[in-house]
């Protein structure tokens, strides 16, 4: 009860279980590896053929990666910045303040989860269209920020409500307006929890797909989610080539990832996590 | 959480600054969120082509009734339910015992935490492409796994299978979100008092007994809140299953959104696009309401039962 | 059967040592208290009795019956938590039904709906509503049956877990600082209770504090502790007037037993200039370094001097009402007190009020009949 336990039929399902999670993406990963004459064998092959790494600088050459990489690097970076300088006021406020249009704010962030992007996308076009906002990445950070802003919003508001006020009124008391307060205390002591929602933005600006196929029509701007998906189903391209693309655009993602997983549940399981 | 509020509030300023902390982020939502909103409101009652969108007649209840009456609607909120009420079960499912199973210490726990979140962090459009591969119809991996085992199966390509796609996209979505589920699990079970679980063990309870009466209870409120959670989103997940089936074959996977998608991008019909999209939001608006109603009579209910 | 043998017991966690070869037995219906400082190992003995730590050496039996591989459903012993661990979302009765359900349980009592109803038979059926009803009357539980824990008072929860663990009838009652999370008035009706219980039921009890009174008031035999390794094991009167070591002899007490260096030889011992004879003779003599053991009421103050007296001057009086607290420093000897009393001075407690004031030149006079002998190096009792 107190100590370590190491049952066997335990760790045959924690492996099985990390088998069958890391599965698909060895998977990619091995396929991006395997020469093309045993794509098609009968008996498939599984382990990687490294010296098949080649291939990770050949696909360089015949497909515009590096453009796509670029793009979504862009348009993630940008909804990041753009959605945590958004986010922090409303996170305050909700945690802070109190009077009627709060109530609603909080009501209306949590409404947006239910709208899906497929739905939203068919007027957005058309308000992108007449604000000349069509066919460019900063039009997409504007798209994928509306979108990102209220769980932002949500997390940042938790970890604010685990700040003292004792700590805001002292400040007050030595005369600092809210603003400053917000910029010079409280943010500061929230910086774990702002990196995991810069974490969590950034994959949503460099996952998205749906309003970066959409409002997007120049090759040259086309990020690497549209890229890849331009490859799915089809034969034509060769697959290892397209599962060396597919592994460059999802390592980032997964490696970034795992290294701030610990700060990134930490700050999502504060705020809803009920005692 | 009032009290705090109220005392916050106590600290002066200007009257003002509330609605000026809230006003960037409110406009910016109307914006982007509600403005579009009222806008597919209105294009619900109207024809409208994709690509003359300024070109619109009034048609009053027309997009509705022709979806209800003529288009297959019931099916597709059949094949919505299906999906909803299969990813919630699994994926929620799934998570609990992940996270049952990572909950007790042992040696690489650390790692094994970390790594079952990665199913999380890859990107749909990546799933997507590999998981149609491995459903491949003589190439795929899981089909080589089915003739390898000697079984009848394994001939067909999963995705164009009226009977395998369903299951298949649920099997993707399904890896995609169950570490979600268990993360939050996990965290909530931290939350579970080992003395309780302790002195359920002294009175005889086997794992099962143990789990329902001293784990269950501290943790049950964040599982409903995680059912809504997933339930939600599944009436939102477009990315995977566009990409993987775009609603086939013969409409077999055809959820809410992906109509809407189809109706407004294929046909060209904003109108009817819109209008699915209105029923969908009626949808996930009450199921919200169940939602709320539900859990408040549990809780009443367990403090008087 | 029910007494209790832990036979060289040990417990590491990992390459630290917490628990150092215990080796007692616990008679049959004995109150057995684990007393000591937070950190000492009681709650882990204790713990390791119930089956909830594993042991690293040793054996514990019950009766003659070998526990300690024995999962801690198994072994016929009830425990009652310090933060009395009630099932939150059970009601009173159904908290106290729980330990009997779970005896009866069979594998199908899962299954949904016959599992419903296999639990409501055994629940509705005469001996047990019985034996619940007995339970909270003896408790004073009759009318917060029907209630939730969390609309109790800390003592009605305390009661309710104590009717936990008697329904079951165990052999063994184990105690982890039940009253710990009291206030001071219901934690001494409460202690009251508890040896009531202990009368009617029978049964042997474990009972894990930190409270010395607790331990010296309930107790028929304490087994203090340090550090993993039991300083001595005996009846509170044991521990009071024979104390084993000078950690006991400090630990038991309020204000503890007075350390005074002196010199042993043969008769008596010198402290400073004073030589006090000793009523036994310690036969081998250069002892050298000791320590004088003297309890607090042991020792008389006066203006005057006499053959044996020490003198000093007083430091501080404390009037606590039915008796007052005065410290006296020695002149020329010394205490050996631990380093954080502030004072290096004996403390004389005496009746009532007293005149003596601080900075008055005074003389103690011993009991020697009530002194005890420690060695100054080891702090182990010198017997004769």
């Amino acid at each position: 009860m107190g100590t370590q336990t190491t049952h066997l039929p335990r760790i045959i399902a924690v492996l099985a279980m990390l088998g069958v999670a890391s599965f698909p993406i060895y998977w990619m990963f091995v396929t991006s590896l395997t020469p093309s004459s045993e794509l098609f064998a009968t008996s498939p092959n599984m382990l990687p053929r490294f010296e098949q790494l080649g291939i990770y600088l050949e696909v360089f050459r015949t497909i515009p990666v590096a453009t796509w990489l670029w793009n979504s690097f862009v348009v993630a970076a940008g909804t990041t910045v753009l959605s945590i300088a958004l986010a922090i006021l409303p996170a305050y406020a909700l945690s802070r303040f109190r009077f009627a249009g709060i109530a609603i704010l909080g009501f209306a962030l949590f409404a947006t989860q239910m709208l899906p992007e497929a739905m939203l996308v068919v007027p957005l076009y058309a308000i992108f269209g007449q604000l000349s906002l069509l066919n460019s990445l900063f039009g997409l950070i504007l798209a994928n920020t509306a979108f990102v802003v209220p769980v932002i919003t949500w997390i940042i508001k938790g970890a604010i409500d685990s700040i003292p006020l004792e700590v805001e009124e002292a400040a007050r008391v030595d005369g600092c307006s809210r603003i400053d307060i917000v910029l010079a205390i409280v943010i500061p002591l929230i910086t774990p929890t702002l990196a995991a929602a810069a974490v969590i933005a950034f994959f949503h600006g460099w996952n998205e797909y749906v309003f970066a196929q959409t409002l997007i029509s120049s090759e040259a701007l086309r990020t690497a989610s549209v890229g890849l998906a331009s490859f799915v189903g089809e034969l034509s391209t060769p697959i290892h080539s397209v599962m060396t693309v597919g592994v460059i655009y999802t390592l980032p993602a997964v490696v970034f990832y795992l290294f701030a997983q610990r700060y990134v549940v930490a700050g999502m399981t504060a705020g809803s996590v009920k005692g | 959480m009032s009290t705090r509020r109220s005392a916050s509030a106590r600290l002066e300023g200007h009257p003002l600054t509330p609605y000026l902390f809230a006003a960037p982020v409110a406009i910016y939502l109307i914006l982007f969120q509600f403005y579009p909103l009222v806008q597919e409101f209105y294009l619900s009652f109207t024809a409208t082509d994709l690509l003359r969108p300024s070109d619109s007649t009034f048609v009053g209840l027309d997009n509705y009734s022709f979806l209800i009456e003529v288009g297959d609607l019931h099916k597709v909120l059949g094949v919505t339910a299906i999906y909803t009420i299969c990813c919630v079960v699994f994926a929620v499912g799934l998570g609990l015992l992940a996270a049952l199973l990572l909950d007790a210490p042992f040696v690489g726990r650390g790692v094994a935490r970390a790594l079952v979140t990665v199913p999380w962090a890859a990107p749909s459009v990546a799933v997507a492409l590999v998981f149609t591969w491995m459903f491949n119809a003589q190439y795929g991996i899981f089909n080589h796994g089915l003739r390898a085992l000697s079984l009848p199966f394994g001939a067909e390509n999963w995705l164009d299978s009226p009977n395998l796609a369903l299951p298949a996209i649920l099997l993707t979505t399904v890896w995609q979100i169950f570490p979600f589920s268990s993360v939050v699990i996990l965290a909530a079970l931290q939350g579970v008092p080992q003395e309780l679980r302790e002195a359920a063990a002294i009175d005889g309870a086997d794992r099962f007994n143990i789990f329902k009466t001293a784990v269950w209870p501290t943790i049950q409120p964040t599982v409903f809140m995680l059912v809504l959670f997933v339930t939600i989103w599944s009436l939102r997940r477009f990315d995977l299953i566009w990409l993987m089936t775009q609603g086939g074959p013969i409409g077999a996977t055809n959820t809410l959104v992906i109509e809407l998608y189809r109706q407004g991008f294929v046909y060209r019909d904003l109108g009817s696009a819109a209008a699915i999209g209105m029923i969908g939001l009626t949808v996930a608006l009450v199921i919200t309401v169940i939602y709320f109603k539900v859990t408040q009579a549990a809780e009443r209910a367990q403090g008087k039962r | 059967m029910s007494s209790i043998r832990f036979k060289n017991v040990s417990k590491s966690f990992g390459q630290k040592e917490v628990i150092r070869d215990i080796d007692i037995a616990v008679d049959d219906g004995e109150f057995l208290v684990l007393l000591g400082p937070s950190g000492c190992g009681k709650s882990t003995l204790l713990r390791m009795l119930a089956g909830l730590d594993t042991i690293t050496g040793g054996e514990i039996s019950i009766g003659d019956k070998r526990v300690d591989h024995l999962p801690p459903g198994q072994r016929d012993m009830a425990f009652v938590f310090q933060s009395y661990a009630l099932y939150p979302h059970l009601s009173v009765r159904r908290n106290m039904t729980f330990p009997l359900l779970m005896q009866q349980f069979r594998w199908w009592y899962h299954l949904p709906f016959i599992g419903r109803w296999a639990k409501a038979r055994i629940e509705n059926a005469p001996d047990v509503t019985a034996k619940i009803e007995k339970t909270a009357k003896i408790l004073a539980l009759t009318e917060m049956l029907d209630r939730f824990p969390r609309t109790l008072s800390g003592g009605q929860r305390q009661r309710v877990a104590l009717g936990r663990a008697m329904v079951r009838n165990p052999q063994v009652f184990l105690m982890d600082e039940p009253l710990s999370n009291l206030d001071a008035k219901l934690r001494t009706s409460m202690r009251a209770e508890i040896t009531r219980l202990h009368k009617e039921i029978g049964g042997t009890f474990v009972y894990v504090t930190h409270d010395q009174v607790e331990a010296m008031t309930m107790g028929t035999r304490i087994a203090l502790m340090r550090d993993g390794i039991i300083q001595q094991f005996g009846t509170a009167r044991e521990i009071y007037t024979d104390p084993a070591n000078t950690y006991v002899a400090r630990f038991i007490g309020t204000p503890p037993m007075n350390l005074i260096e002196a010199k042993l030889d043969g008769t008596g011992v010198s402290i400073g200039d004073t030589r006090i004879g000793l009523p036994v003779a310690f036969p081998q003599s250069g002892y050298g370094e000791v320590l004088l053991g003297i309890r607090p009421n042991a020792l008389a103050l006066s203006r005057e001097s006499a053959t044996g007296s020490l003198p000093g001057v007083v430091a501080m009086v404390e009037h606590i009402g039915a008796e007052s607290v005065i410290a006296v420093r020695l002149d020329g000897a010394r205490t050996a007190h631990e380093a954080d009393e502030s004072m290096d001075a004996v403390m004389v407690t005496v009746p009532g009020y007293t005149e003596f004031a601080a900075g008055e030149k005074v003389f103690l006079m011993p009991d020697a009949t009530q002194a005890v002998v420690f060695s100054a190096t080891s702090g182990e009792r010198l017997r004769p």
